[in-house]
């Protein structure tokens, strides 16, 4: 029998004791995981927000808002001039429009409501309007009534209607090829249960027949009460050829980003307004990176509070074993083998706690990772309620923040077990320097002198 | 192995002054030599044990032991000194509790540098030497009696074949009868191994039976009995 087995004999000498020593390591280290596991998860969401909605940026034409405002639209070589800038990986244009009930057989699922009344209040006065109904005011004047509208969103990319930032979710058929100009779209859910449209269904809109390719879900309202078709199709339809109102930009890294964003403004001058995500990206980061530190703090104060747990225990049992030391070095046991046995010692409980503490660990990571996500993103946020869903990238962007914050998971990773497996050695190490210390104070003479 | 102690004094610090332990002790012990030494408690016997076995060190003096100074030796050497040279049997056996008795004279044997594929068997040949058979060998020592934990003791002392035993007060925890069967199995050691022995007692009657009996009286030593029986 070695010394290491000698350790590790000694470490279950007293089994009860043994065992409520690796219980309160096992949940120390427990600890320790599910917040290394919590940090991760939150660390690789916060590169991803920053990886990808930071190098966002937004080009509107000067002066409009969603269908608030004025102004012209972009134009091919305005596009054009973006793409071609420096650092820009990629960009998906959007052209949004409305169809009033000339322009469509299609019945809107949207209520008008006391907003869309307000809004439509000037082209009730025949101040300029889509045909629709004739409403007389009271002054006499008379004007269209106030209806309901469809909105309909050209983009090369149908992902970007997405609400979460991500792919957009097809419930049934297909998606369109934003790039083409067939005369194909995809129907929100709302506007598909309100006309009975299914995959392949026909309805007509702009004087055109389209085929209903497939029908997508973004749970926000005005996104599930429009249609989405290729870019060129709507242009085409709507007689603006090149007409763009929304550029969403990509550069390469979010270093470049405000580079980019100066260098557009040269090029595009004041016809032009540009937003970029990155500050409202790390804002929307930032309670993420709060329940980062409280995580790491929690790993702090369980690995201390685990190396005073095996500190104590491995000085209570040398002072307890102090006969038993100074027998081993009368009879010819050096300093080193008698701390080795007691490190071993100490290293064989942590070590079943920390294979206990790591099962507790993964097990609890999940729920504890969502609690710290949920009490941050219950914080009160700062969301723009104006301009809706087509009011722009940012809102997008934090509305994609904070789905993001809630779909932030536990992460355990082969380095999240590697920096969990160290730690406890650490604790081990730490716990055991003091007793290790107070071993070679031992002199072999104590014995004869306890006689 | 022959014992030198020239001018050996032991102080310790007490907060009313100096301790003196032990005060200018001189002996000598020849090869395969049984001593005795007596004294009343307190009166220094341990603290001479402890530096006779590189325990402790003194304050003055030379423990020369075959023409080497011991006093001198550095810590690491004094404990291979310990390891292979000595051999110690303690009042309360000093085992260790959580291993079997075969377990604890292989300690020693491996702290002797013994390789560990010979230490099963040497340790049980040493057990049987001294009477505990193999079942009494995979005991605990809690689970022994006390004769035959001292006789443990005794077979993890001559595991290296030491050349000297220290044994402090080996029969002061024992019944009569069993002491005596221990005294008997360290006198006859001394004949068989010419092992040296020096052993602390309170016991007169086993005293008189050693090749010499000194008397430690306030840290002083001086010759009590000489005789053999």
């Amino acid at each position: 029998m070695n010394v290491l087995t000698r350790g590790v004999r000694g470490a279950i000498r007293s089994p009860l004791r043994s065992g409520a020593i690796v219980i309160m390591l096992a949940i120390s280290i427990g600890l320790i995981i599910a917040m290394l596991s919590a940090r991760a998860g939150v660390e690789t969401k916060i590169n991803d927000v920053k990886a990808n909605a930071a190098t966002g940026i937004t080009i509107r034409p000067a002066g409009v808002m969603g269908f608030a405002g004025g102004g012209d639209p972009l134009t091919a070589d305005q596009v054009s001039k973006v793409e071609k800038t420096a650092h820009v990986t990629s960009t998906v244009s959007s052209l949004t429009d409305q169809l009033g009930t000339d322009d469509t057989n299609l019945t809107p699922s949207l209520e008008l409501g006391k907003i869309g009344e307000r809004i439509q209040r000037f082209e009730a006065r025949g101040d300029s309007a889509p045909a629709g109904p004739v409403m007389i005011s009271g002054d006499g004047a008379s004007g269209k009534l106030p209806t309901p509208r469809t909105t309909v969103t050209g983009t090369t990319d149908p992902n970007s209607i997405a609400t979460n930032g991500g792919k957009l979710t097809i419930t049934s058929g297909s998606t369109i090829d934003g790039k083409g100009d067939a005369l194909e779209a995809l129907v929100g859910t709302d506007l598909a249960a309100k006309n009975n449209l299914k995959v392949g269904s026909i309805f007509t809109a702009y004087g055109k027949t389209f085929t209903a390719k497939g029908i997508f879900k973004t749970d926000n309202r005005f996104q599930d009460s429009g249609l989405i078709v290729p870019l060129a199709t709507l242009q085409s339809a709507t007689n603006q050829a090149g007409a763009v109102t929304q550029l969403a930009v990509t550069a390469d890294s979010s270093d470049n980003v405000a580079s980019i964003v100066s260098s557009l403004k040269s090029s595009l001058g004041d016809k032009v307004d540009i937003t970029s995500d990155q500050e409202r990206a790390e804002s929307s980061v930032a309670s993420l990176s709060g329940i980062s530190s409280l995580a790491m703090t929690g790993v702090i104060g369980a690995t201390i509070a685990s190396a005073v747990i095996v500190l104590l225990t491995m000085t209570m049992i040398v002072r307890e074993r102090r006969r038993e030391i100074g027998v081993i070095k009368a009879i010819g046991g050096t300093n080193a083998k008698v701390i080795t046995q007691f490190v071993t010692e100490a290293l064989t409980l942590t070590i079943i706690g920390g294979i206990i503490g790591l099962a507790l660990g993964i097990a609890v990571s999940g729920s504890i990772t969502q609690g710290l996500v949920e009490s941050q993103a219950n914080q009160p946020a700062t969301i723009s309620s104006s301009g809706g869903p087509r009011g722009g990238g940012l809102n997008r962007v934090i509305m994609g923040g904070q789905e993001g914050l809630r779909a932030v998971t536990s992460s355990v990773t082969p380095a999240t077990i590697a920096t969990g497996i160290g730690l406890t050695l650490l604790i081990a190490i730490i716990g055991s320097a003091l007793p290790a210390w107070l071993i070679a104070r031992i002199r072999p003479a104590e014995v004869l002198r306890t006689e | 192995m022959s014992i030198k102690v020239t001018n050996l004094t032991k102080t310790f610090p007490a907060p009313g002054g100096d301790v003196h332990a032990l005060s200018d002790i001189n002996f000598e012990v020849k090869t395969g030599q049984f001593v005795s030494i007596i004294g009343k408690s307190g009166s220094g016997k341990s603290t001479l044990l402890s530096q006779l076995g590189a325990l402790d060190q003194p304050t003055e003096g030379s423990i020369m032991v075959d023409e080497q100074d011991i006093t001198k030796l550095s810590g690491h050497k004094q404990t291979a000194y310990r390891s292979k040279k000595i051999g110690f049997v303690f009042q309360q056996y000093n085992l260790i509790p959580n291993l079997t008795a075969l377990e604890n004279v292989m300690l020693a044997l491996e702290f002797g540098g013994m390789a560990a594929s010979k230490r099963k068997d040497k340790a049980l040949e040493l057990l049987a030497s001294v009477g505990i058979d193999e079942d009494q060998a995979r005991r605990r020592p809690g689970k022994l009696s006390g004769g035959q934990q001292q006789r443990v003791s005794i077979a993890r002392a001559l595991a290296n074949q030491p050349a000297l035993i220290l044994a402090d007060e080996p029969t002061g925890n024992l019944d009569s009868d069993t002491g005596q069967a221990i005294f008997k199995l360290l006198h006859d050691l001394t004949r068989s191994h010419q092992t040296t022995i020096i052993v602390v007692t309170h016991d007169l009657d086993i005293a008189g039976r050693t090749d010499q009996t000194y008397q430690l009286k306030d840290g002083k030593l001086v010759n009590y009995k000489i005789g053999k029986k």
